[in-house]
């Protein structure tokens, strides 16, 4: 890849491999110039991280080079990285809370007045950069006082306080209002003309359209694509991003019958997520027996949340969830109780913190959703203090992973030892032996290989057959083409489309996906009408060639 | 010395000290943790002492009773030191079993002593309450009254943090001033014995006598029931439902809330059981060792709870061990104090050190894991030669 302008930044067939043999980054090639906006765009996993803690000394380079200048060069820290005019400006900054936006700032490489700090230099100095760059933020403030979005300038300003010349951006919008990220892409823009270079790791095609220049996408660890962003239209650049060249096989052993009542229903849900910026707002779906309903986005739009919300975890701020025409109840542990007894199971997303007891036995991890009942405790013992029947838990676990196919070196051993495609087959033995009416299945077969992702495929489509309802959840497209029935698409925490999964596409959902596109009115209920589908996209035509690059 | 040149000997002993490390892991780390930590205790005692082998040994074997062929065969001298490593073992079992509970569900309660403290005084209410009545349904009920109020006293922190969000090692912690001076202020108030000279309680009466099982101690029939509630406490851990709920809740909490378990209980219930079996311990103060309670029963026994869970990593099959070990250490220590030069502290200094190394023995299997680490690193060194030095190129 050579570019036109002098780069600044390079990467020359850079690859890492982690010492457990992970190829995080295969052979990346890359270069950034000076006055340049530069996206990178990927899923995760993709190596977008990867690329970037090499960047800034994080980690090092197992092959490849990375060129400064025209020269290598070599970082193994952050500080050498920042000396070199690095900066990064992370997802989630990390900042004092109790400092001041200057003492922040200058955190590390505080001004001194002989041997003690100078607060009013440090002041002076952090207000004359902010003034520069046009941040507006008063040093003296403390941080604690500042909203998130005001928090991530503040993580700007020292990284263009301490002299950056390369600021590299991850996400920078996802914490941010539409009108802060509008901002912000306007800043962005403007470094970039006064000269510095901007890397910017994002996944809005909006973005991409916005403020780059250029675009790479990463996928698997590998360079799949990149061009200058003018060349391209929204459509074309959503097809380099989704990536989606294979249709996916489907299979659907009959066709859903024909007048369903709901099994689970949701209206009119909006909530917020306590902790996270997650937020639903005004959401509507339904899913019948026997139909899997796959929700499609980008990872933070909300969809963890619906997922919590439904199993009982969170409690929505308004609206309803209903299964079996039951609307669920109660909070905290009662909630959670509640949603299981009316028979909602799940796979939850983050697998080896919220799906299993790492470090518990493969049996007591099975058991977890039914110790406290017969068969397994014993009857004629008091209630809470009966005991287990150990032999029989055993038995139904080694019987289980028998019928699962599940690899382990005996039933006894902890759950970590398992692979991840096995330890998912177990927590979803244990979520189906209780023939769950509905079966929320976030993300199934993330970081599972693909046998293993096969099997479960199989065993979702054979619940979904047996006639319980399925949410399933997945950033993966093809799982969501090859298993829904109907498909809705999830944005800022609102549903934008809803559609037959026969007549979707990945890059029709990808443009809804990435906000190009919305249908205001969409709502996933059985009888609700699907979003229109709009011919295809149109061809590359001249008129949007970007004319530099016309020779 | 030898003619190897360095890089060959640092190998040499590095391969060692693996050798050394995996032996560790394979034979089970205990007995090489203990025979470390008695080699390093006898090396800081010749640093203090000029007979220090002397020192050593009595700290060693001070608490053993000498056995004498005497007029009528074996007799056992110098039981009172043995005794009282015994009796001291009991009371730490109990307070190990009262933190080691609530840890497994991950409360990490410091309260033991507060609710020792109630449970003694509970205990000693009771039987003086009922003092005529005969012993069948004296120490029933003393039991009772002290596992009754001592598990109040543990239910309270739980409760608090669920109710409240209030952190459990700072409401345990004031929940234990709060206790002492409430035992100080019911027993010099109302349950002072005018006749005793000093502000105590009255003696127990007969009925509320616990034994002796090895005379000339306090050694009584709680010596029997600390196997047992240990047995007891770790078939309800691994046997039942609540205990399986206590485990996972302990374990990943995250996990236990997922799967519906009943989290605010089983924390509660974590609590509680620690309170009732550190108002064992004070039932076994009161009525096993002193058969009063005196107004400046000394406080901060509760923290020694925390070493034997330590050391038996929570585990209370573990427990009853794990307290004599200490309590021994303990005796063993004050036989040293007293009959060499070895200074107090420095008899702390050694007794801290000894735990240390057994509380450390989980660094065995990393310290195996780092050393094949490293060396397969330095092995891998080779292949990955690739490494420019940084400016090489201009």
């Amino acid at each position: 890849m050579s570019a036109t302008p002098a780069a600044l930044l390079s990467l020359h067939g850079v690859s890492k491999r982690y010492a457990t043999g992970t190829l995080a980054v295969d052979q990346v090639s890359l270069s950034i110039a000076a006055g340049q906006v530069h996206a990178i765009v990927g899923e995760n996993g993709a190596g977008k991280s990867t690329v970037m803690k090499m960047l800034y000394g994080l980690e090092q380079p197992s092959a490849g080079e990375i060129r400064l200048e025209g020269q290598p060069v070599r970082w193994r820290t952050p500080r050498e990285a920042i000396a070199a005019g690095m900066g990064l400006v992370p997802q989630h900054v990390t900042l004092v809370p109790s400092f001041s936006v200057a003492d922040n700032v200058v955190l590390g490489q505080e001004p001194r007045r002989g041997p003690l700090l100078d607060a009013r230099a440090a002041a002076e100095q952090v207000a004359e950069t902010a003034r520069r760059f046009h941040l507006p933020l008063d040093p003296r403030t403390p941080v604690s006082r500042l909203s998130l979005g005001e928090q991530q300038a503040v993580g700007l300003l020292k990284a263009l306080h301490q002299g950056a010349r390369i600021l590299m951006l991850d996400e920078p919008t996802a914490v941010l209002a539409p009108q802060q990220a509008a901002a912000l892409m306007q800043a962005l823009r403007r470094y970039a003309d006064s000269g510095l270079a901007v890397i910017l790791i994002t996944h809005r095609i909006a973005e991409i359209r916005e403020v780059s220049d250029r675009f790479t996408v990463l996928r698997g660890g590998r360079v799949a694509g990149g061009a200058a962003t003018r060349a391209l239209s929204d459509a074309q650049i959503a097809a380099l991003v989704t990536g989606h060249a294979t249709a996916p096989q489907r299979t659907r052993a009959s066709p859903a019958p024909s007048p369903r009542a709901p099994v689970l229903r949701v209206r009119g849900l909006s909530a917020r997520d306590p902790g996270g910026g997650q937020t639903l707002e005004d959401l509507t779906l339904e899913i019948a027996g026997g139909e899997i309903l796959g929700v499609a986005g980008v990872e933070g739009n909300g969809q963890s949340l619906l997922a919590d919300v439904i199993a009982g975890l969170t409690r929505p701020g308004r609206g309803q969830v209903c299964v079996d025409g039951v609307p669920l109840s109660g909070q905290g542990d009662a909630g959670i109780r509640a949603a299981r007894a009316a028979g909602v199971a799940a796979l939850p997303e983050d697998r080896l913190h919220d799906g299993v007891a790492p470090d518990m036995s493969i049996i007591e991890n099975v058991i977890a959703n039914r110790h406290a009942a017969p068969p397994l405790v014993r009857r004629g013992l008091p209630g809470w203090f009966g005991a287990l029947d150990l032999a029989r838990a055993a038995r139904e676990t080694a019987q289980l992973l028998r019928d699962f196919g599940v690899v382990a070196a005996s039933p006894e051993a902890p759950i970590r030892s398992l692979s991840g495609g096995n330890m998912q087959k177990v927590v979803l033995a244990r979520e189906i032996a209780l023939g769950p009416r509905l079966l929320i299945a976030s993300q199934p077969t993330r970081g599972v290989d693909i046998g293993a992702c096969q099997a479960l495929h199989e065993r979702l489509r054979a619940l979904r057959d047996g006639g319980a309802a399925v949410l399933l959840i997945s950033a993966d497209l093809d799982e969501l083409l090859a298993l829904s029935d109907r498909i809705a698409v999830m944005s800022q925490g609102r549903l934008v489309g809803h559609f037959a999964a026969a007549q979707a596409d990945a890059r029709q959902l990808g443009l809804y996906m990435t906000g190009l596109r919305r249908d205001p009115q969409a709502r996933a209920a059985l009888d609700a009408p699907f979003t229109a589908v709009t011919p295809a996209v149109t061809a590359v035509t001249p008129s949007t060639l970007d004319e530099d690059l016309l020779p | 010395m030898s003619a190897a040149p360095p890089a060959s000997r640092t190998s040499r002993r590095a391969s060692l000290m693996t050798l050394i490390a995996r032996a560790g892991a394979r034979i089970g780390t205990l007995p090489l943790s203990l025979a470390a930590a008695l080699l390093a205790g006898f090396g800081l005692t010749a640093l203090v002492s000029d007979e220090p082998l002397r020192a050593w040994l009595a700290l060693l074997t001070g608490p053993l009773p000498e056995l004498h062929l005497g007029a009528q065969g074996w007799e056992a001298r110098r039981l009172v030191l043995f005794g009282a490593a015994i009796e001291d073992a009991i009371t730490l079992a109990l307070l190990g079993l009262a933190i080691a509970l609530p840890l497994r569900a991950r409360q990490f309660t410091l309260g033991a002593d507060g609710q020792m403290f109630l449970g003694a005084l509970a205990a000693v209410a009771t039987s003086l309450a009922l003092a005529a009545l005969p012993a069948a349904i004296v120490l029933p009920a003393s039991f009772l009254a002290a596992m009754a109020v001592g598990g109040a006293w543990g239910l309270l922190p739980g409760w608090m943090k669920l109710r409240h969000g209030a952190s459990e090692i700072v409401t345990s912690l004031m929940l234990n001033l709060i206790a002492v001076q409430l035992f100080r202020l019911i027993l010099s108030e109302w349950m002072s014995d005018p006749g005793a000279g000093f502000i105590a309680t009255p003696l127990l009466p007969p009925a509320a006598s616990l034994g002796v099982l090895i005379p000339s101690t306090h050694v009584s029939a709680m010596l029997l029931l600390v196997p047992l509630l240990a047995w007891a406490a770790q078939a309800m851990l691994d046997r039942t439902s609540a205990g399986y709920a206590l485990r996972a809740v302990g374990q990943a909490p995250d996990f236990a809330r997922r799967m519906g378990l009943p989290v605010a209980r089983t924390v509660m219930l974590s609590t509680a059981l620690g309170g009732m079996v550190a108002g064992l311990a004070g039932l076994h103060v009161s009525h096993a060792l002193l058969g009063r309670l005196p107004v400046d029963l000394p406080a901060g026994l509760g923290y020694e709870g925390l070493v034997v869970a330590l050391l038996a990593r929570n585990e209370p099959r573990a427990i009853p061990m794990a307290a004599l070990l200490y309590a021994y250490l303990r005796a063993g220590g004050q036989a040293m104090e007293r009959s060499t030069d070895v200074p107090r502290e420095m008899v702390l200094v050694i007794q801290a050190l000894i735990i240390l190394f057994v509380v450390a023995e989980r660094l065995w299997p990393r310290l195996a894991e780092g050393l094949a680490r490293r060396r397969s690193r330095r092995g891998a060194l080779p292949a990955e030669t690739v490494e420019p030095a940084p400016g090489a190129v201009a």
